[in-house]
């Protein structure tokens, strides 16, 4: 991140896919005529000498700046410069006090004097070669070995050292001889180095610098660090150059992100852009311009800068935009307007068909096939079939391709009773939701009914039963041989009158027509398996007569609505919810006991002289196996809220039907019952079945049920909480049924007038308010960066 | 032309030039050679060295600073054995953000996080981190992506990164290694340590590794103690880390020792012990920038602002490029009513080179409240282009919604908050201010709803409270207003409005 760029002063490329490393770039002054000249050497082995003169700032190579170029046999990597020229084309680092020392990849150090071999030394607990220095001052040799240690050796100690040639010897020398290579000083690093340089600008003090891969050291002639500094970029050159206040040393650093950033000991001074990743960096005198910045990439890119304040402008890419024109910026938001509110209203577009059938098998199931037809194009339409459960289809989700126009996709599921007891309703919807090619979203929604095959088949009657409810009819009887016969078998006479159901959860129900009257009677042991079959019978005998056209038929009850059998399943369902909030709080409790052994045995597990354990771990198994317990108890108490909520729902829905068969109310109204009695929200333990149910009963009862003035200005209790029993609902429910008796008629249209009424007194206790609403505690977010 | 050097100079040359993938490449080649099964266990040989620089090579690939690496988790914050008292005196722990020594702002002025603490300029990986009282709320408490516990989540995340680069199988079989063995070639042993550390993520082994190793060395290498430091930080054994780099620092001082120690004390809730140790660091290797950022960081925790922005001007005249700071600064000089400035920081950022959603956003944010409104649309255009996810593009439109309101333009203000929720449908923000708006048009069911939602998904946010208390006794529920403005005092206690309200609500009763 950099605000300039390094200005370009010079720069060329140097040949083609050749590659540079580290040692392949000198700065010095070959032919001695005052300035310097830029010596690179690559790993093709190519030699230049080159000596940029450019005409102005920023131009790029000329042929005539090119002095020498020459390719040896071998790759070139280091190039250095002493008193005499010299490259090398050995693996190795070059140093020179006139004498030449190069280290080879298996950690030999070689010493030359001039041209002849002086001698040569393998560095102990060698692995991969670090950097390498001479320091003048000390007289000795400075690396970063692999074990991650900057370690000194003197010159001398390397000259008259046992002559290690065998590695193997060299940990016995170590041991033995006197004359072992010994370590004149080591600094535990902690990371290897990328590079190392001695620096002494004035002669009382010279300093090691060492570049890490995370960190940037500078020692003192002793090991001792100076100074360090942690890097937040990864490194990949650097050069220590000169010291411009008293006391301190200026040093370059290059990046993996292209930046040079330039240092005063550790407070950066300059951050610069550079147009590439250099692998070495140099300051060289050329043409009368002193401390020109020669930067080389790997790729050959050599480049000689200054630095200035050239922005390194960022441009920023341009976004897609338009004009700026008020009138038809306005014109498309009135458009858009209309359009977000016609995309709330939609029509269907699509048919859906169903066709099922039953295969009676050990556990019957019904195939349900669905046909989708599409008008127009749409996307990515998405078809789900749900059931209520206890029955399962066998897959509920199929996404399919893009619909063409008027084409149609067909799928077919399975639908089956998957628990033992019965579902409180024999119907199935489909939801296909998909997307136009504008890119609204929509769905379209189909309802489909099952069979009553799928979840009980014909019985022999019986004639006992608890539980009898019977249903007035307005035109004789029809034999079941009409209106039941995927039960009934033809050849049997005696079944005209009376049919037995066998439920696949075991229980029976029967049930029978008079012979003389217009009644006919269902039986049965449960309260909940009466509804299923009731609904069948009126939905068959209004089919049949419907085919006849007959339509003055109609259906009524008059014996009393069975509450009290109604009220014993309300108590079994609000029973297991007790039950549930019981468990659990036990299980949190447990939860918690747990948690608390569990931080007791961790202090005693860490501490250095373990205390006895005083049976904490039995505790802690019983504790554990105590709340896998509670656990399984918690699973299987809602399995059976679950049946038992399903055996109040077909209750209910029977209590409802018999409710309106009874005071013959008309749709509306039994939609209002329904609505009441059957909330559409699931049961769950923050909100369950009775207390919502509670809270309806009682609007109903204060607002178009209630008998005087004075009841409808009971404020409404504000929130739902599950109640401590049912005694209060129980009530209600008889007091809703006598209202009802009484001729009360349900309505919603008086809804606002009553609303109104309850909420006058909170109106006027309102007034001596000082606050408006219209306070915007509307939150600014700024975001992270 | 085809000259080529040594392979194995060639690899070493490729490692410096951070060419990873090739180097691996080339030292896979150079292993496979004649020594093939050979195990490194000879003394040198080029197989050995290969082996060292493939591991070493691994290793940066997937190379992330350890200090950078923090995500406390459920478990830790629950079974927090370190804890001395289970109140903190004032001032001296971070897990009680209220009890701030003044200078901090207040959540009407500038938005908190979850646990309580202002929003910082800068996302690092504590700053999303709060701390729930119980297990309980913390697994009931929405918009919580926290693993579990440590051994979940990020870490794992980054331990797979052994599958990815080797589809064959890891390079190093673990468990058929002969630690001891390794522990006594200390040449071979720390980028093997480092290897398993990063690249493998398996601390058990690499922990066993460095204690081995330290023994070896005779407990004189302080870089040993610090790798057993931080594996025994990664297994939440924090004494003992704490106790291996006091050691290693004993000697050597290093920077990096600091931090990880700073890091130990942090996460034992001891702020104070943590900036005396930076303060001391800092009087040994002065001027040093992670160190000056540390000691920000910890005021910012701590709701120090003022102080906090002190110490990052210091990381400024130390480094003058370091973002972190700069957005700090910025995004405090936004909140302390300077937008002007803010944008001068934020400018500079973008000078810079940094170039995402979050800064535009932040430029036009800033324009718009320094009345720049010449660059607002064209700020927030720019942002919505450089949107990078769904979370990114909300903000962002929550942010228009704002301007829109500003303008006083409420329907496109209401569209807005809508794409917020489209984009981010847990948006409490949003919520809260669609309420007001549908407040505003008189649909009172609608509002109460949103607001509702809004308090359910954010809790610590007092405004939605606030509405619904002012919702409800417009509407004459004073039972429920009182609730509500209860709660909103609980995430503010400083709220004027909320404090009147209830007064007022009292007197009511009193009447009654």
């Amino acid at each position: 991140m950099s605000l300039f760029k390094a200005r370009d002063w010079w720069s060329t490329m140097l040949g083609e896919k050749e590659e540079f490393d580290q040692g392949c770039l000198c700065v010095a002054d070959v032919d001695n005529s005052g300035r310097d000249k830029i010596i690179v050497g690559s790993y093709m082995g190519y030699l230049r000498i080159l000596n940029p003169h450019p005409v102005k700032p920023g131009d790029g190579g000329q042929p005539e700046d090119l002095l020498l170029e020459v390719q040896l046999r071998e790759p070139i990597l280091q190039v250095e410069v002493g008193k005499f020229l010299c490259l090398l084309s050995v693996y190795g680092i070059l140093e020179s006090r006139d004498l030449i020392c190069i280290q080879s990849m298996d950690g030999m150090l070689m010493l030359f004097e001039q041209e002849s071999y002086a001698f040569g030394r393998f560095l102990p607990g060698f692995l991969l070669p670090g950097p390498l220095t001479y320091s003048s001052r000390t007289d000795s040799f400075i690396t970063v070995s692999s074990c991650r240690q900057v370690e000194s050796y003197k010159y001398q100690v390397l000259a008259f050292a046992t002559d290690a040639d065998e590695r193997q010897e060299t940990d016995q020398a170590k041991l033995g001889s006197g004359k072992r290579l010994v370590v004149d000083w080591v600094l535990n690093l902690g990371e290897q180095a990328l590079d190392i340089r001695v620096v002494s600008f004035n002669q009382t003090v010279s300093s090691v610098f060492v570049l890490g891969e995370r960190n940037f050291f500078c020692l003192k002639d002793n090991g001792q660090i100076r100074f360090m500094k942690k890097l937040d970029y990864s490194p990949s050159c650097f050069i220590p150059y000169c010291s411009v206040k008293e006391g301190t040393i200026n040093t370059l650093i290059g990046n993996h992100s292209k930046m040079l950033n330039v240092y005063q000991d550790v407070t950066l001074k300059w951050a610069a852009q550079l147009p590439h990743i250099p692998v070495s960096v140099k300051v060289a005198n050329l043409q009368d311009l002193k401390g020109v910045i020669v930067t080389l990439s790997d790729t050959g890119h050599l480049q000689c800068s200054y630095l200035g304040t050239d922005p390194s402008l960022f441009q920023a890419p341009r976004v897609e935009s338009r004009e700026l024109n008020q009138e038809e910026f306005d014109a498309e938001m009135k458009e858009l307007q209309k359009i977000i509110k016609e995309a709330t209203k939609t029509q269907g577009i699509f048919d859906m068909s169903i066709d099922s059938e039953v295969e009676a098998e050990a556990v019957p199931s019904v195939t349900v096939k669905i046909t989708i037809q599409s008008r127009v194009t749409v996307k990515k339409p998405n078809l789900e079939v749900c059931v209520q459960a206890p029955l399962a289809v066998t897959c509920e989700q199929f996404v399919f391709d893009d619909l063409e126009p008027d084409s149609s996709e067909t799928v077919i599921v399975s639908v089956f009773l998957k628990r033992n007891f019965s579902p409180s309703e024999l119907e199935g919807n489909c939801v296909l939701s998909y997307s136009m090619p504008t890119g609204i979203l929509k769905a379209a929604q189909c309802n489909f009914s099952l069979p009553l095959r799928l979840i009980c088949f014909p019985a022999q009657p019986s004639k006992a039963a608890n539980h009898k409810i019977t249903i007035d009819t307005n035109k004789p009887p029809i034999s079941f041989l009409t209106i039941f016969p995927d039960f009934v078998d033809p050849s049997e006479d005696d079944q005209a009158n009376v049919l037995g159901f066998q439920f696949l959860s075991g229980s029976k129900a029967t049930l029978l027509a008079s012979k003389t009257s217009q009644r006919y009677r269902i039986q049965s042991d449960q309260l909940e398996d009466l509804w299923l079959i009731t609904k069948e019978l009126r939905l068959r005998l209004q089919e049949h007569f419907k085919k006849r056209n007959c339509k003055d038929f109609t259906c009524a009850f008059s014996g009393s609505i069975p509450l009290q059998e109604y009220f014993e399943l309300i108590d079994r369902h609000f029973e297991l919810r007790l039950n549930e909030e019981k468990l659990q709080e036990l299980l949190s409790q447990r939860a918690a006991q747990f948690r608390a052994i569990e931080r007791r045995l961790l202090t005693r597990f860490k501490d250095k002289t373990p205390a006895p354990l005083q049976h904490l771990d039995t505790l802690l198994e019983g504790t554990f196996r105590e709340v896998i317990a509670l656990a399984d108890a918690a699973v299987e108490n809602q399995a059976n809220i679950f049946q038992a909520f399903t055996k109040l729902k077909s209750a209910t829905h029977l209590v409802i039907m018999l409710i309106s068969l009874w005071q013959k109310l008309s749709t509306d109204q039994v939609a209002i019952l329904e609505a009441t009695f059957l909330p559409l929200a699931e049961d769950t333990k923050e909100m369950g079945w009775e207390e919502t149910v509670d809270a309806a009963i009682s609007y109903l009862l204060r607002t178009c049920l209630s008998k005087s003035s004075k009841e409808q200005a009971l404020s409404l209790s504000s929130q739902l909480c599950m109640p401590k029993d049912t005694s209060r609902l129980k009530k209600n429910i008889t007091l809703f049924c006598d209202r009802l008796a009484k001729g009360g008629r349900l309505s919603l249209s008086t809804d606002s007038a009553t609303q109104q009424a309850a909420v006058m007194p909170g109106e006027t206790l309102g007034t001596c308010s000082q606050f408006t609403i219209y306070i915007y505690i509307l939150e600014l977010k700024i975001l992270q960066i | 032309m085809g000259l080529e050097p040594e392979p194995l100079f060639q690899a070493w040359s490729y490692f410096r030039r951070r060419k990873f993938r090739q180097c691996s490449d080339l030292c896979s080649q150079l292993l496979e050679g004649p020594h093939g099964e050979q195990e490194p266990d000879s003394e040198y040989s080029v197989f050995q060295a290969a082996w060292s620089l493939k591991t070493r090579a691994l290793t940066e690939m997937v190379y992330v600073d350890e200090i950078d690496m923090d995500q406390e988790e459920i478990a830790e914050m629950v079974l927090d054995e370190n804890a001395i008292a289970q109140v903190a005196r004032p001032g001296t722990s971070l897990k009680l953000p209220g009890t701030s020594q003044g200078g901090g702002p207040s959540p009407a002025v500038r938005p908190v996080t979850q646990s309580g603490r202002p929003i910082t300029g800068f996302v690092r990986p504590s700053t999303q981190s709060g701390r729930p009282g119980t297990m309980e709320q913390a697994i009931n408490t929405p918009l919580t992506a926290r693993p579990i516990t440590s051994a979940s989540g990020r870490y794992i995340r980054l331990g797979t990164a052994s599958m990815i680069t080797n589809p064959d199988g890891p390079f190093i079989n673990l468990s058929r290694l002969n630690l001891a063995k390794y522990a006594q070639k200390p040449k071979l042993a720390k980028a093997l340590f480092e290897y398993i550390f990063h690249h493998e993520n398996d601390i058990k082994n690499a922990l066993h590794l460095a204690a081995l190793a330290t023994e070896h060395a005779q407990f004189k290498d302080w870089w040993w103690k610090v790798q057993i430091g931080k594996c025994y930080y990664r297994l939440g054994l924090y004494r003992e880390a704490e106790k291996q780099f006091k050691s290693a620092l004993k000697q050597q001082d290093m920077v990096d020792t600091i931090l990880y120690l700073a890091k130990v004390y942090l996460r034992m809730d001891q702020p104070v012990t943590a900036l005396n140790l930076f303060k001391q660091g800092l009087d040994r290797f002065p001027g040093e920038v992670t160190l000056i950022c540390g000691i920000a960081r910890i005021h910012e925790e701590m709701n120090n602002i003022s102080s906090a922005a002190e110490y990052y001007k210091d990381v400024l005249k130390q480094d003058n490029t370091h973002v972190e700071a700069i957005a700090c600064i910025g995004s405090n000089h936004f909140y302390s009513d300077q937008p002007e400035i803010a944008l001068r920081f934020y400018r500079r950022l973008l000078q810079m080179g940094v170039y995402n959603c979050q800064l535009f956003n932040n430029l036009g944010l800033c324009c718009f409240y320094a009345q720049q409104y010449d660059m607002t649309l064209s700020s927030f255009e720019r942002a919505l282009f450089l949107a990078e996810n769904e979370e990114e593009t909300a903000d962002v439109w929550y942010n228009l919604g704002h301007v829109a309101v500003g303008i006083g333009d409420l329907n496109l203000a209401y569209q807005c908050f809508k794409l917020t929720l489209v984009n981010n449908n847990d948006y409490a923000e949003a919520y809260n201010n669609l309420a007001v708006l549908e407040m505003r048009k008189g649909h009172i069911e609608q509002a109460r709803a949103l607001l509702q939602t809004a308090s359910s998904l954010a809790p610590h946010m007092y405004e939605p409270h606030f509405n619904f208390a002012v919702l409800s006794e417009k509407v004459g529920d004073l039972q429920r207003s009182y609730t509500a403005a209860q709660k909103s005092e609980e995430a503010f206690p400083g709220h004027v409005d909320t404090q009147q309200l209830i007064k007022q609500l009292k007197q009511h009763f009193a009447m009654l």
